[in-house]
């Protein structure tokens, strides 16, 4: 099994930090993006606070993977957690795609496909990566 | 009513990408993300959006940020103005005072909150894919949806538009994307002015 991150929705964890605020702040969604924007220590801070949250402010972002895997592999995958969205592009490549709450809730899976899709966000969302914080 | 596209994925950064090009479109819409930010909607409006359950919201609530001067904060429908504004500006005066005296007397937000109108405004945070975004577009620009929601949709389509426009070339009322319209009995039957009007760039 092998797996690559192709592409995914820019400002990940702007996006998580503008959607806690929104629910608890009485500031416009866009105002609250645009100045977070510019404060990437406090997207940061806000992003460490995840735990208390729902795990649905983890659902505003994209994530598109290449996957080489088995069908049986993707079977498995699926039966885990059934919010991957799969196509197939050969017999053993997948376009696979997922938010960043199916990515943390399946991480806590352990198994080797959790540790991949977790090491594949390093770079998107490098507090969650670093966190790993339990989904409410 | 404000809405803004914040974020999605680059279509062309995810074709070019991939190994192959041939992926169905309607597949290859499907691992595409929008977020919108959704402001100054009402509670009616944001009611209808939550019905498509393919998506992800984190609307403002009403459980921990306390509604301040209500009377500036709804929406009044265009019918409302036209008819009778002051019965309608009325009743919004009645639950406002309602609403702060609860609030003055101990109740916490949570329940003071259950005497707030359908016309209290929202904002929101939306994310769809581009096949659940084709599907809200095709319910929600038919005539035959409610105006608020549709001004929104219209809203939404020309900002897509503008950053992906060969993507949503063919989006529209269902009408427009089947070429036919799925209404039945309750077609508007303006799928000539439909096609017109949302024809692509």
């Amino acid at each position: 099994m092998n797996l690559r991150l192709l592409a995914s929705t820019p400002a990940v964890e702007t996006l998580i930090a503008t959607a806690m605020l929104t629910t608890t702040s009485g500031a416009a969604p866009s105002t609250l993006f645009h100045r977070l924007s510019g404060e990437p220590a406090k997207v940061v801070d806000v992003v460490g606070h995840l735990e208390v949250q729902h795990g649905s402010i983890l659902e505003h972002n994209r994530l598109s993977w290449l996957l080489e895997a088995e069908e049986g592999e993707v079977l498995k995958v699926l039966l885990k957690n059934r919010f991957f969205s799969f196509t197939r592009l050969g017999s053993r490549s997948w376009l696979l795609s997922a938010n960043l709450r199916t990515v943390v809730e399946y991480q806590a899976e352990g198994d080797e496909f959790g540790r991949m899709l977790l090491e594949s966000i390093r770079e998107v969302a490098p507090s969650v990566n670093a966190n790993r914080r339990p989904v409410a | 009513m404000k809405v803004e596209l914040l974020s999605h994925t680059p279509s062309k950064e995810l074709l070019n990408a991939l190994p192959t090009s041939e992926v169905p479109e309607r597949e290859f819409m499907g691992h595409l993300g929008f977020t919108f930010a959704i402001e100054g909607i009402s509670r009616a409006c944001s009611h209808q959006l939550v019905r498509h359950r393919v998506a992800s919201y984190s609307q403002q609530s009403q459980r921990y940020i306390q509604v301040k001067r209500l009377q500036e904060r709804v929406v009044t429908p265009p019918s409302v103005v036209e008819k009778d504004g002051e019965e309608f500006n009325e009743f919004i005066r009645g639950a406002s005072e309602a609403y702060q005296r609860l609030i003055e007397s101990g109740v916490p937000k949570e329940d003071a909150r259950f005497v707030l109108p359908n016309a209290a405004q929202t904002s929101l945070l939306m994310t769809m894919d581009g096949g659940s975004l084709m599907h809200f577009f095709g319910l929600r620009l038919c005539e035959r949806a409610q105006w608020e929601v549709r001004v929104m949709a219209d809203e939404m389509l020309k900002q897509v538009r503008g950053v992906e426009p060969e993507l949503f070339d063919n989006a529209g009322p269902y009408c427009v994307q089947l070429g036919k319209c799925p209404e039945g009995r309750f077609s508007c039957g303006k799928i000539r002015e439909m096609k017109k009007k949302y024809s692509g760039p």
